[in-house]
């Protein structure tokens, strides 16, 4: 890739509308506030001297920022010049780094694939290497920001354009260019079960895979020889499961009760990557082939989550009855109480079941209860 | 609720906050020493510190409530591995001595700085989450945003700064409320600007409302008159305030010079805008025409330009550096030029203009339609960020933030990754583990 030459940014600095790029900061010779009726110097503490002292050599170039740079404390304080700036905020904490947001292009580019090409949100986060979550609350936001436009509503747009010229960020790539992936989007979250050292001796003959694991780490008996002859690799039961979520197999019993842990393949964000590089690894020519292989591999998974998503909104739809008396400007949901094992639990003292029961205590004068509301519905 | 979170020098205690004390605690923080001391005191100091910074608002029995020793963390995976492997080529080989080198180099992954996370469910908290997103410039002043209702959720107005953010949740914050937190206050002069503002209106209307049954008949051409001379205020008083901010801030030179223009080119408006009928119009009005002037312009000239192309892409490279430096350095002749005629709503003539000079005329133009001076604002303007901002700027992963509209969402839990921790704290894991430790229910 060529060198780039920084776009160079009009930052909103003062007046004139011209001013090129934001600040050198100059150094201040007195910063010092003197009072205006008195002859006296201004009675001043050590450590206020030294403070200002400090801001004003040291801790000058923290005042201003210099587009496209960060400007943190960390860089003056180890003094680090690197290219585009220190990315710790904090000196001494090295576990903590400022991370990269989208740019604003970025955005539309993510709003126009999912509301106008009409792709899903699946197939635009491994193209863009964003997390889902991420694309989704772009698009909602994106949205908003066109509605709230549309509305003539107030906008911050200065404040934004500083935000993004303080803070790294992540450009959208130009044409004919790869998007440089903003964060991994497999990320496999620790299970708890994983958290126990575990001595499992396995005799040297046997096969013990990711599959094998899981169910050690949960508890659950060893697979029967002709389960895990069907189970070529781990990546074979995530669509099984993806189809079937209920297929997953349950151990232990009462509130012991727990699904068999699952092999990472199964359960990080894109299990269809993993099927992606197996065929690769298979057949390395046909190209064209695997590409359109997976993205039938994606268009499915797409179907289920939909099919599942819609299933969910009908059951819901069942258990509320809606009324509209006639010119009243409310539709009234209601949903039946229900009061059965599952929310009274096995005593019956459950706090998940409505009314008042003999024995349940009220909680809501207790310590520690939260009165203030948990959920908001959108 | 008193405000405790003082930012004292004496002390040196860290806050969430942008002040410069702040700022200088941050730059001369040390760990507190472990030598000679018990670990009952290591602990002590270790908690206090940390509870200055992380949800000083919250009482210390809320927040141990809250604690939770187990600790979210994710291991990003890598599908290539996933694939090339199902987990028996770790498992193999234990008794047949046959560990290769390779296995080795794998099990080398930085360790999870599982402790730097203890104060993660605080980050939950919607005042906090609203400081993290940086949409004020302390988890007080979010706080007081919160009660005074200045933020939804979901598009609810929510009045508890406690209120613990769900994964999915989108709150938003009002954006006069984020730009007069963000940005630089204003100085006494333009205070007095504002004062003076105000009182010549509660005038106006006050005339307006004794004479208004009587004048009612008056003819149109009177009015527009009336408005030409609004905007020939409206430039003297944008003159008045350039000299304002030059006289009695201290500025940078190179601010100060860009002022100086800046009153020039004003001046040579006004000069002239008894002739020029597009003042009257309306500052939106303006923007609009001159931005589809300026598009037709643009595409005249690159029918032309495109012979030149080629020759011009070698020589790019090179000169583009240089050429940037100069516009940086003292905006052209012509550049001033353009922009003056521009601002009067002229014919532009642009192609004289190099490249560059024509995106910084473009972009110069947005900037006055964004960013206006307007005195009845409680920050200066036109805004621009405050001073020691961006040493505390960053934005953490577990929020997806649209500064447009001063609206973000809450995506998930943080979470801790090998080597990082998404977690904002100024301390390192001499301080976090001993704090952590401190609120285990079975103390270390």
């Amino acid at each position: 890739m060529p060198p780039r030459i920084q776009s160079r940014r009009v930052s909103n600095t003062l007046l004139p509308y011209l001013s090129s790029s934001s600040s050198s900061p100059a150094s201040h010779s007195s910063l010092l506030p003197s009072r205006q009726f008195s002859s006296t110097p201004a009675q001043q503490t050590k450590l206020r001297r030294e403070m200002f002292a400090w801001l004003n050599t040291t801790g000058a170039t923290l005042k201003h920022h210099v587009p496209g740079e960060t400007n943190y404390v960390t860089g003056v304080v180890r003094n680090v010049m690197s290219d585009g700036g220190s990315k710790l905020p904090f000196p001494n904490n090295p576990t903590f780094f400022s991370e990269t947001v989208l740019s604003e292009e970025l955005r539309n580019e993510i709003y126009a694939r999912v509301t106008q090409q009409k792709k899903s949100i699946r197939a635009v986060s491994v193209d863009m290497g964003i997390d889902m979550n991420r694309v989704a609350a772009v698009v909602r936001l994106v949205e908003l920001e066109k509605r709230q436009r549309a509305q003539g509503k107030p906008l911050a747009l200065p404040y934004a354009r500083a935000i993004h010229e303080m803070v790294p960020v992540t450009p959208l790539s130009q044409d004919g260019e790869r998007q440089t992936y903003h964060e991994p989007i497999n990320d496999l979250p620790a299970h708890p079960s994983t958290g126990a050292q575990i001595f499992y001796p396995v005799p040297e003959s046997r096969k013990f895979t990711r599959v094998d694991a899981g169910r050690v780490f949960s508890g659950a008996p060893a697979m029967d020889h002709e389960t895990a002859a069907k189970i070529s690799h781990p990546s074979d039961l995530a669509e099984g499961i993806m189809e079937k979520p209920n297929s997953i197999e349950w151990v232990g019993k009462g509130d012991n009760a727990r699904q068999v842990l699952q092999p990472a393949d199964v359960r990080i964000p894109h299990p269809q990557l993993v099927n992606f590089e197996i065929d690769r690894i298979n057949e390395p020519l046909a190209r064209r082939e695997r590409a359109e292989r997976q993205a039938q591999r994606i268009k499915k998974q797409d179907e289920l989550e939909q099919k599942r998503r819609e299933r969910a909104q009908a059951r819901r739809e069942d258990r509320t009855t809606k009324v509209e008396p006639a010119d009243s400007r409310f539709e009234y949901h209601f949903h039946d109480t229900v009061v059965s094992k599952e929310t009274t639990g096995p005593h019956g003292k459950g706090h998940l079941a409505p009314g008042r029961r003999y024995g349940v205590p009220s909680e809501d004068r207790k310590r520690g209860i939260i009165k203030i509301p948990t959920r908001v519905g959108a | 609720m008193r405000n405790r979170a003082t930012t004292s020098l004496s002390r040196g205690k860290i806050r969430q906050s942008w002040s410069k004390y702040n700022l200088y605690n941050l730059s001369r923080f040390r760990s507190p020493p472990t030598a000679n001391r018990t670990f009952f005191q290591q602990k002590w100091s270790a908690k206090a510190i940390s509870r200055a910074y992380h949800g000083e608002q919250v009482r210390e029995g809320q927040w141990k409530r809250m604690f939770s020793k187990r600790i979210r963390s994710v291991v990003p995976m890598n599908v290539a591995d996933l694939a090339a492997d199902d987990g028996s080529l770790v498992s193999s080989g234990r008794g047949l001595g046959l560990d290769s080198e390779d296995k080795k180099s794998r099990t080398n992954v930085r360790p999870m700085p599982f402790t730097q996370m203890a104060f993660a469910p605080l980050e939950r908290r919607l005042d906090v989450a609203i400081f993290r997103a940086l949409f004020a410039s302390s988890a007080r002043q979010a706080r007081q945003f919160v009660i005074h209702g200045a933020v939804t959720v979901n598009g609810q107005k929510m009045r508890q700064p406690s209120y613990l953010l769900n994964p999915g949740d989108l709150f938003q914050v009002d954006p006069e409320r984020v730009m007069y937190a963000t940005g630089a206050p204003k100085n006494k002069f333009e205070r007095r600007e504002a004062r003076l503002e105000r009182k010549k209106e509660e005038k106006e209307e006050e005339a307006t409302a004794e004479e208004g049954e009587a004048k009612e008949a008056k003819p149109e051409a009177e009015a527009k008159e009336g408005e030409k001379e609004n905007t020939r205020e409206t430039l003297k008083a944008l003159m008045a305030q350039a000299k304002n901010a030059m006289s009695h801030e201290v500025l940078p030179a190179k601010r100060k010079q860009e002022l100086r223009g800046f009153q020039k080119a004003v001046r040579r408006v006004m000069s002239r805008a008894g002739s020029s009928s597009v003042l009257t119009d309306s500052l939106e009005n303006q923007f609009s025409e001159l931005t589809l002037l300026l598009k037709g312009k643009r595409a005249d000239k690159k029918d032309s330009k495109k012979s030149g192309k080629e020759r011009r892409a070698t020589k790019d490279e090179d000169s583009a550096a240089a050429e940037t430096a100069e516009v940086d350095a003292a905006p052209g002749e012509a550049l001033s030029e353009a922009f003056e005629k521009a601002a009067k709503g002229e014919e532009v003539d642009t192609s004289e203009l190099t490249d560059d000079e024509f995106d910084v005329l473009k972009r110069a133009l947005t900037q006055m339609r964004d960013n206006p001076i307007d005195n009845s604002k409680p920050y200066a303007t036109p805004w621009r960020p405050r001073d020691y901002m961006s040493a505390f700027t960053f934005i953490p992963r577990y929020l997806e933030v649209n500064q447009n509209i001063c609206a973000a969402v809450y995506l998930r839990h943080p979470v801790a990754r090998p080597g990082a921790a998404e977690v904002p704290t100024p301390f390192g894991e001499t301080v976090s583990t001993p704090a952590y430790g401190w609120y285990l229910k079975r103390r270390w």
